[in-house]
């Protein structure tokens, strides 16, 4: 049996995706990134290894592809493409009816059009700033003093939205700490901060040129409380993934190395 | 592919404006006049005793001064500029040819004046300011050619003695013509499907044409054109798609470079100063003067997108699928400076047009001055080389 590996190296987790030749999951892990590249996919990559019976590390798979921003860096893998391009894929192969993604990842936001084929059809990057991404929602929770989950779970219980009018996150942050302060319901607040990035992810979503049938990937995919604010901005409903959407990544390099190793 | 014989030297010329080939200028006498827009001709800066040389900041690190008195949402190229004139970076000009065409960055030539930047090296020094037409039409082409004798003609003579003569421009013309041939000639390389030059090597050539004293770089470029005709590129071409790569203003040759390590050969330039048309003949036709001929061309060539008037608007677009034909590409990238006024909408018109009505795929960024988050830079362009190859597959097949 020849397995096919997908290493997404993102600013914040690592994840590696093992595919059989029938394109199922084998394994997959995720792990926080360290701040060595190389290190971070090594790591991933034999954690998902060892999930397969008799293999032993990346060196057994037939074909390996890196993505995510330490692409580059990853010393087993026979090729890098971009996470545009594995996201698409990665989405499209979990369910062929979504037509655009918001990626909401570690350090920026991407709108992807995907195309029938799982091809990128067009997308958008905000990468200028961490207004709205993974980094974003890291320093909110803390300023709660919560974890992501439990800060999603309290913005789903507001009856209100107070406005967070920062976007830069350092400035938001002390926005929020303002509002905590002043005695504001922190579920309103943090509801503001959902419908903040909601409406980042509507540019990106719309510069890409999507329509309907979206879904979000990367680790914010799982907060509900972003993909309910979301809903509201785009008035679409977003299409739940059968797989982690943060594996999506990973899942798309595994599925471009099943296609590239399996014609070798 | 063997390394080109004077890569490291045009790289060497490029890495500051006053370079050792201005400076061997300099030494004899003759006057550098500063420029930044197309509008205003480079041929009449290389009037016999002077020398255009592109503004330009190479390396700049920190514009904290500049941004002072121009505020940050103006564009990085024109707060480089300044920046860098601040740091007497510019102190060897012996005028500044400014026009009235990007707001920004004639705002930075204006604080050269209030400044007094240059004027305290060299009592002379003058900016003149020209004012260039919005269209094409007859009376804004005899505008044009009057600015262009009024502002830097006649400021050239009144203040240094250059000769301003008709022959006088005829000879500039010649010699004007002589280096757009071999830069021509060398671009034409970039047609061949597996091309004996990179991209990136080209933007070192069509820089340093501008960069440099014309007589003094013209050796080197025709020694290149020479060592072309026999380099031998790897069996099998480096790239996976070819693009052509327009927009504002470039001069930096690590932005090409950077899209050519995602492996998109940059097959033709269409910027500011690009060589497509940047380095097209001026051609001086029967009953015209010298002065008559370089307005027309000028006007006539111009691809700005300060040109409102409908012929201009459709022809830029015709233009860049005319290039692509030409040069083979398989996909467009239009670049823009952060706030650039004029390309920030020519951008995301032409991301839409060049798509819907010519077929072409098109990949808009916005980049820095000086680019520094080339990962982020990297991924866009990857992911823009793997859609374009995708659709290349899907058409062959």
């Amino acid at each position: 049996m020849n397995y096919y590996g997908g290493c997404d190296v993102g600013s914040t987790y690592t994840k590696a995706v093992i595919l059989k030749e029938d394109g199922a999951i084998a394994a997959s892990t995720i792990l926080r990134s360290k701040i060595n590249a190389a290190e971070s996919s090594r790591l991933a990559m034999q954690s998902c290894a060892e999930q397969v019976e008799g293999l032993c590390g990346p060196e057994d798979l037939t074909y390996i592809v890196g993505t995510g921003y330490g692409r580059n860096r990853v010393p087993f893998a026979q090729e890098n493409v971009s996470e545009i391009s594995c996201h698409a894929m990665g989405v499209h192969i979990t369910d062929p009816t979504v037509k655009a993604i918001i990626d909401i990842g570690g350090q920026d936001i991407k709108g992807i059009a995907v195309a029938e084929d799982g091809t990128v059809k067009n997308f958008a990057m905000n990468d200028k700033c961490a207004a709205g991404t993974g980094r974003f929602y890291e320093a909110m929770a803390r300023s709660f003093e919560m974890s992501l989950e439990e800060f999603s779970a309290l913005s789903l219980r507001a009856k209100n939205v107070i406005p967070i009018t920062a976007q830069c996150t350092v400035f938001a942050e002390s926005e929020v700490i303002a509002l905590v302060g002043e005695g504001r319901p922190p579920e309103e607040i943090a509801a503001g901060i959902q419908m903040a990035v909601a409406k980042r992810c509507f540019v990106m979503a719309k510069k890409a040129g999507a329509v309907n049938h979206i879904t979000l990937s990367g680790g914010c995919a799982k907060n509900e409380g972003l993909k309910k604010a979301i809903e509201k901005v785009l008035k679409i409903k977003v299409t739940a993934l059968s797989v982690d959407p943060q594996l999506m990544g990973a899942l798309g390099a595994a599925e471009f190395a099943r296609r590239k190793g399996g014609r070798k | 592919m063997k390394d080109l014989k004077y890569r490291v030297f045009f790289e060497r010329l490029l890495s500051d404006v006053k370079n050792e080939l201005v400076e061997q200028a300099l030494d004899g006498g003759r006057l550098a006049l500063g420029y930044s827009c197309y509008y205003v001709p480079e041929v009449l800066l290389n009037l016999e005793g002077c020398f255009s040389v592109r503004l330009r900041a190479p390396g700049i690190a920190d514009t904290s001064i500049a941004t002072y008195y121009m505020s940050e949402k103006t564009c990085m190229y024109s707060r480089s500029i300044l920046e860098r004139a601040i740091e007497g970076g510019f102190n060897f000009f012996a005028a500044l040819l400014s026009t009235e065409t990007c707001g920004m960055m004639h705002r930075a030539h204006e604080h050269f004046e209030m400044l007094n930047l240059v004027k305290d090296q060299n009592e002379r020094f003058f900016v003149s300011h020209l004012d260039a037409p919005f269209v094409t039409k007859d009376y804004a082409l005899r505008h044009y050619e009057r600015q262009l004798q009024k502002h830097i003609l006649d400021r050239l003579n009144d203040t240094y003695g250059v000769d301003t003569s008709e022959t006088a421009l005829r000879t500039a013309i010649e010699k004007h013509n002589a280096l757009c041939r071999v830069v021509t000639a060398i671009g034409e390389y970039r047609k061949q499907k597996n091309p004996p030059l990179t991209g990136y090597e080209f933007h070192l050539i069509e820089l340093v044409s501008e960069c440099c004293p014309h007589d003094l770089i013209l050796p080197y470029l025709e020694e290149t054109l020479e060592e072309l005709k026999t380099r031998q590129p790897d069996e099998t071409p480096w790239y996976r798609v070819r693009v052509v790569l327009a927009g504002g203003e470039n001069d930096d040759p690590d932005f090409t470079k950077l899209i050519e390590d995602c492996g998109a050969f940059v097959a033709a330039d269409r910027y500011c100063f690009g060589s497509l048309p940047g380095r097209e003949e001026i051609e001086i036709r029967e009953g015209e003067t010298a002065l008559a001929a370089v307005a027309r061309h000028y006007i006539e060539t111009n691809q700005c997108p300060r040109f409102m008037n409908p012929e201009k608007v459709q022809g830029r677009k015709r233009y860049l699928k005319q290039l692509a034909d030409e040069y083979s590409a398989d996909g467009l990238i239009i670049q823009q400076m952060k706030f650039c006024e004029y390309w920030e909408y020519e951008r995301m018109y032409c991301q839409h047009v060049m798509e819907s009505d010519y077929g072409l795929p098109c990949m808009g960024i916005e980049k820095e001055y000086i680019n520094t988050s080339t990962g982020q830079l990297r991924t866009r362009f990857q992911a823009f080389v793997e859609a374009l190859e995708t659709k290349q597959l899907a058409r062959e097949a």
